[in-house]
């Protein structure tokens, strides 16, 4: 027996899942544990081999692959625990971080004082020197001047240091000499380089993703050397991979290397279990919507394909590394409800998260979450939370949903509704926006719902967008870990072309992408010995413009004479995609050339369960719940419904972690895979 | 008049609103053509009823908030016989527009045959014609020599486009086909908030609609008035300064008496000085809208900016005074100056009335554009200044911002990547960085301002023209904190003295190598300097924020 594994560490839960060759699917969740988040990983293998009914060493002995998508480098960030790091850059121009290009978020707020950089003013060491606007040395890299500034960081007990020069994407000479003389001077220091993590014009995101990177490679890098060297103890001879934000996956090495690029690693599996979704039930156009207990992580696969973005933002830092299109909204089951003093209702985007978590936690919590108003609305059941293992106290709920009714002055129920229709507006904003961005129509694509408290929102969320159709898989709680086993190994490197003016001639395109390709193929062939597709696309933007359009160049004829017309023709097609028009005749200028190669792993085959001998199923109870009023539901265990089986709405499908409300008027399907297909009212075939 | 509404419906009713401004502006920023647009973000968005009462609006540019609703009127004025599928058109400041390059596009929503609301979108047009590009033009002595005026027109009637008007328009404007890419994405904009709004109607119903509106307006108010009725009655006065005009006139006033009574506040503009022959007057919707802008920095935050909240304040100023200057004048400048003194005056004078939200002075804009050949192409650039952001003021909140915008910009104009510039023209930023001392002292620092040394590198001679001001006036400091440093640039050429560059100049002679060496202003100071922390002044210190530690540092 030979096993795959998949581990999504996220906020409150370790997901785990196991797929061996048959293609049998078992999962595990275990606490997770934020000091040393390996703990929670180890304890969580220990509970997932109790389900394969194996020893863990047995089971780890059997593993060839292991993939990983860890919070560590985003909690660093979040909670502002990363390295103690310094920045090299050229002299006159240390405040780029600082500068914000000159931006603030909120335009009516001139009381709050702007946020702390990551790196404080004394650490951003100036050194004369200076490339000009086509690569070429002004001013030569002044040595007296480097060692000043490496004396001052010697001094100032910084533990990662950025690297940073004007113009070096395109000649890198300063920063390779910067570092050879860093690593002498400073052998255990950590460094970053510009000119590696992102070879980009466009100083501010350059040198603000050097500056993440530095700021959690280290913790990125003793974390994961951690957990390697723990799994060898425990048995594990084969690879581990961590997921990436652009939803592949790279070894340990590379991953610490290009630590910043780990920050959506977890939400990133939960796409590619999207995009694996997408596959299975022949839907090409689906809205992942992954609900849990503080935010909403929402994305879009259209055509079948998951877009990526490097308009990256994390916790008030830009990174610019390619990541994919995610949005996270601050809506989730633990959001708070509150009444301002108009008297008007918001939900969010304060959360109790787990501690004190819903008053119906019972941990201390007075304030009326989401979850205590769909307790109060009869949608959860108190004590058939989490399996049992976790009842709810219903009381609590109600009074915290009190407090907000008498300060409206509406009944209990009116004011849990009210909470319930303001986070399902919150999220279908969030999507409408998405879906804005990406020039595309929300009505034609189908939401597929999974999180822990997705089921209980995505009717009414998906009735607000004009959706017709939910899907809701079984591996619904632990998608995210489960996507993981379908990402592929990929390699991301990217050149900007320096033009001034000039148009990119055909064997300058040519020539761009053969040494990235070379670059890229060659480095994932040292840790991937199968088969290795390329993709390349390019960013352009017409002359004026300041927003670059990243356009695909795969199937291009590359030997053909006229090449820059046919990808000029791609923009302008892209352009009027996105944007409603295209400006043909208008110069178009080539930006940055990107590569990535991809190392496609081998997919398992997905099991499909015994089709039910007739379309009818057995509610386990009948529970009053609000559905516009107060109705008496049957209440169904998904692990009772069989393929074949059906259902209508009003009614409440209970699982051990997850909760989906049927709609009156709704009616469920289980397909092959056991999932739920739902079909909204008015769209229902009958 | 209103039926009750129920809270909820209320509360989704009023989201729902504001998301669909929020769209607007999202369908605006990704479909707009020219740099100040889809970059700086120079636009603004709103919903409006049919008697000019802002509705919603999207945080783009508070000098936008309260000058819509008087260019809805002078659009409801104008036209009585609106129909579904007419959009109108307008930006002549002596009908409800700020000022030449503010285009602003209306488009009718109707449930049936009512016609209940407008969608607004009101965005910079990077050329609207007259004697210099970009409308800037500091020799205007009448409106005639700063742009195309446009009074209140139907651009589409009943659904069909009149192209005439259009050529008409795209004639006389210098980059006509960009003209028309942002005119479609404005429509576009205007459009996306119709569809969403009839889709409201169709949900709830328009009465409901009608009546949540109200509601939400009953709200904010209260909530507005709730806010003002903690500040302490009095009369209050306040002042501030334009440096000059340009034709010979110095130190204009901008008079502000602001008369606070309970939850009520007029603002008395009248004792301003006289109107000048230059552009640094204002049309009447922009001294009603900087007033706006004034009163919506000094109450919370997280109220919503409609009608509701502005309805605690009252206006009242003179015509033929530079806020509100008589037809015909030139008045280009005004949405930065006098905006940021009409601000800035009120505030101060606010400060006794609620000390605690009172902020200090934020910047004034001054601009460069330099015209040449960039030797690198043999073809012709225009250059806008950009770079160099002043600071902020400080507050009760804590130190201001550095690098951040004048009052009427607050944050939203972004300035590009050097590196991009330097690719682009023929221009060489040697340094760009905050400028120590900048900042006002006080208990809270104001935030610094930039210092910026640009080099020409091109091999003919290029051409300056500047706009703005606050060369002497810096921003001011507030309760007892001090002034900023205010801009001051200048001209280093081989072989000459060097030259003080002036605000207001036009044709400034260029020469290859020639070093512009640009000291923005600082923010204000909050608050007495003997206040501040000893650990502050020692992290300013460190951190190289003050004249005393750039000294030390290059000696």
């Amino acid at each position: 027996m030979m096993f795959r594994i998949g581990i999504d560490v996220g906020g409150t839960y370790t997901d785990l899942v196991a797929t061996d060759e048959t293609g049998r699917t078992v999962f595990a969740k275990s606490p997770s544990t934020p000091a040393d988040q390996s703990i929670g990983v180890m304890a969580g293998l220990e509970e997932l081999a109790r389900r394969l009914n194996v020893t863990r060493a047995d089971m780890l002995a059997a593993t060839d692959r292991l993939v990983h998508g860890t919070t560590v480098a985003t909690n660093a960030l979040l909670e502002r625990k990363g390295a103690k790091v310094a920045l090299i850059t050229t002299e006159g121009h240390r405040d780029v971080i600082e500068m914000r290009e000159g931006l603030k978020p909120d335009r009516y707020d001139l009381r709050s004082p702007p946020p702390a950089p990551l790196v404080p003013r004394d650490l951003r060491f100036g050194v004369k020197e200076r490339l000009k606007a086509d690569g070429g040395v002004l001013i030569p890299l002044d040595l007296k001047s480097l060692d000043n500034a490496i004396a001052g960081i010697r001094r100032s007990g910084a533990t990662s240091v950025a690297v940073c020069f004007l113009h070096s994407y395109l000649n890198p000479v300063h920063e390779l000499a910067a570092v050879e003389r860093l690593k002498q001077a400073l052998p255990d220091i950590s460094i970053s380089r510009s000119s590696d993590v992102l070879p980009q014009i466009k100083e501010y995101e350059r040198v603000s993703t050097t500056i993440v990177n530095a700021y959690v490679e280290p913790i990125v890098r003793r974390y994961l050397t951690n957990l390697e060297a723990r799994l060898g103890e425990a048995g594990f001879k084969g690879s581990l991979f961590v997921v990436l934000s652009h939803g592949g996956m790279a070894p340990v090495e590379e991953a610490s290397r290009l630590a910043a690029g780990t920050v959506l690693s977890g939400p990133a599996g939960g796409m590619s279990g999207g995009r694996r979704c997408s596959d299975l039930v022949g839907i090409p156009d689906l809205v992942p919507f992954d609900m849990g207990g503080t935010s909403t992580d929402i994305s879009l696969i259209s055509g079948g394909q998951v877009s990526l973005s490097a308009d990256g933002m994390l916790a008030g830092q830009r990174i610019a590394l390619r990541s994919l299109d995610i949005a996270s909204i601050a809506a989730g089951g633990g959001s708070i409800a509150s009444v301002d003093a108009s008297r008007t209702l918001r939900v969010g985007p304060e959360s109790a998260g787990s501690v004190p978590g819903p008053a119906c936690y019972g941990n201390g919590g007075e304030a009326a979450t989401v979850t205590d108003a769909n307790v109060v609305l009869g949608y959860l059941d108190a004590t058939a939370f989490m399996g049992g293992k976790r009842p709810l106290d219903r009381a609590a709920s109600e009074a915290a949903v009190d407090r907000i009714a008498a300060a409206m002055e509406l009944s209990r129920v009116d004011a849990a509704a009210g909470i319930y229709r303001m986070i399902n507006l919150n999220m279908a904003d969030g999507i409408r926006l998405m879906t804005l961005r990406r020039g595309v129509d929300p009505r034609k694509f189908a939401l597929l719902s999974f999180g822990g408290a997705a089921g209980l929102h995505a009717a009414e969320v998906a009735r607000e967008l004009e959706i017709k159709r939910i899907i809701v898989p079984t591996v619904a709680s632990v998608l995210s870990a489960w996507g993981m086993l379908t990402s592929d190994l990929r390699y991301e490197v990217s050149r900007t072309h320096y033009g001034a003016g000039t148009r990119i001639t055909a064997d300058e395109v040519r020539d761009l992408f053969a040494g990235l390709e070379q670059q890229a193929a060659g480095r994932l062939r040292s840790w991937f010995n199968g088969p290795i597709a390329i993709e390349r696309s390019a960013e352009m933007r017409y002359g004026e413009q300041i927003f670059e359009i990243d356009v695909s160049l795969d199937g291009l004829d590359w030997n053909a004479a006229d090449l820059v017309d046919q990808i000029e023709d791609r923009f302008h097609i892209r352009h009027e995609e996105l944007y409603t028009y295209a400006s043909r005749g208008q110069e178009v200028v080539f930006v940055n050339a990107r590569v990535a190669a991809i190392g496609e792993v081998a997919r398992l085959d997905s099991d499909t369960r015994p089709a039910a001998s007739s379309a009818a199923c057995a509610p386990r109870s009948q529970r009053q719940a609000f559905f516009g009023g107060w109705r008496e539901v049957p209440v169904y265990a998904l692990d009772d419904l069989q393929p074949g089986h059906t259902l209508a709405g009003p009614a409440i499908i209970e699982a051990e972690t997850t909760t989906v409300l049927v709609d009156t008027g709704d009616r469920v399907t289980v397909n092959a895979l056991g999932w739920l297909d739902i079909a909204l009212r008015g769209h229902v075939d009958t | 008049m209103s039926a009750r509404i129920d809270p909820i419906t209320r509360s989704v009713v009023q989201h729902r609103l504001s998301s669909i401004v929020k769209e607007m502006g999202e369908a605006m920023l990704r479909t707009s053509y020219s740099q100040i647009l889809n970059s700086s973000r120079d636009f603004s968005l709103a919903i409006c009823d049919t008697s000019g009462r802002l509705i919603a609006q999207a945080d783009h540019l508070p000098v936008h908030v309260g000058a819509l609703p008087w260019a809805t009127l002078a659009v409801e004025e104008r036209f009585k016989d609106v129909k579904p599928g007419d959009v109108i058109l307008l930006n002549d400041p002596y009908y409800g527009g700020s000022h030449l390059p503010d285009l602003t596009a209306f488009v009718p929503v109707f449930d049936g045959e009512r016609r209940l609301l407008w969608t607004i979108v009101r965005a910079h047009q990077s050329d609207i014609g007259g004697a210099t590009h970009g409308a800037y033009n500091p020799a205007a002595t009448e409106i005639y020599q700063e742009g195309l005026r446009v009074p209140p027109i139907k651009l589409y009637e009943a659904g069909k486009l009149r192209d005439d008007l259009l050529d008409l328009l795209a004639l006389n404007i210098r980059n006509p086909r960009e003209f028309r890419g942002d005119l479609a994405a404005m429509l576009g904009a205007a459009h996306l908030g119709e569809r969403r709004l009839s889709r409201l109607f169709a949900e709830f119903g328009a009465p409901v609609v009608e009546a949540a509106v109200e509601a939400i307006l009953d709200a904010t108010e209260q909530q507005t008035r709730a806010v003002v009725s903690t500040w302490k009655d009095g009369v209050f006065y306040g002042e501030a300064f334009l440096d000059d005009d340009g034709h010979g006139c110095s130190d204009i006033r901008i008079a502000a008496k602001v008369t606070k009574n309970g939850s009520d506040v007029e603002v008395d503009l009248s004792d301003s000085d006289p109107q000048s022959t230059s552009f640094v007057n204002s049309s009447h919707a922009n001294m009603q809208a900087a007033v706006a802008m004034a009163f919506a920095y000094l109450i919370d935050a997280e109220i919503p900016k409609n009608t509701g909240a502005l309805r605690p304040l009252k206006v009242i100023a003179k015509q033929g005074t530079v806020v509100w200057a008589d037809p015909g004048r030139p008045v280009t400048l005004c949405t930065s100056h006098p905006s940021n003194e009409i601000v800035e005056a009120i505030v101060k004078a606010l400060s006794a009335s609620c000390p605690e939200r009172a902020m200090a002075g934020w910047s004034r804009r001054f601009r460069i554009a330099i015209q040449g050949e960039d030797p690198r192409t043999g073809k012709n650039f225009i250059w806008h200044l950009f770079q160099a952001r002043p600071g902020g003021g400080a507050s009760s909140g804590g130190d201001g911002w550095s690098s951040i915008g004048e009052w009427h910009s607050v944050g939203g104009l972004k300035f590009g990547s050097l590196e991009v510039a330097e690719v682009r023209f023929p221009l060489h930023f040697r340094t760009h960085e905050f400028r120590p001392g900048s900042g006002g002292d006080g208990q809270h620092r104001g935030g610094l301002g930039v210092s910026l040394d640009l080099v020409l590198e091109t091999e003919k001679s290029a051409k300056g023209n500047t706009a703005g001001d606050g060369a002497r006036h810096g921003p001011c400091g507030m309760l007892g904190g001090q002034d900023g440093k205010p801009h001051h640039y200048r001209l280093l050429s081989e072989g000459r003295e060097p030259r003080v560059l002036r605000t207001k100049e036009v044709g400034i002679e260029l020469r290859p190598g020639d070093c512009l060496e640009i000291r923005s202003s600082g923010g204000g100071g909050w608050g007495s300097p003997a206040k501040r922390s000893a650990e502050a002044r020692q992290r300013d210190r460190e951190q190289g924020l003050t004249e005393v530690a750039t000294e030390q540092a290059s000696s």
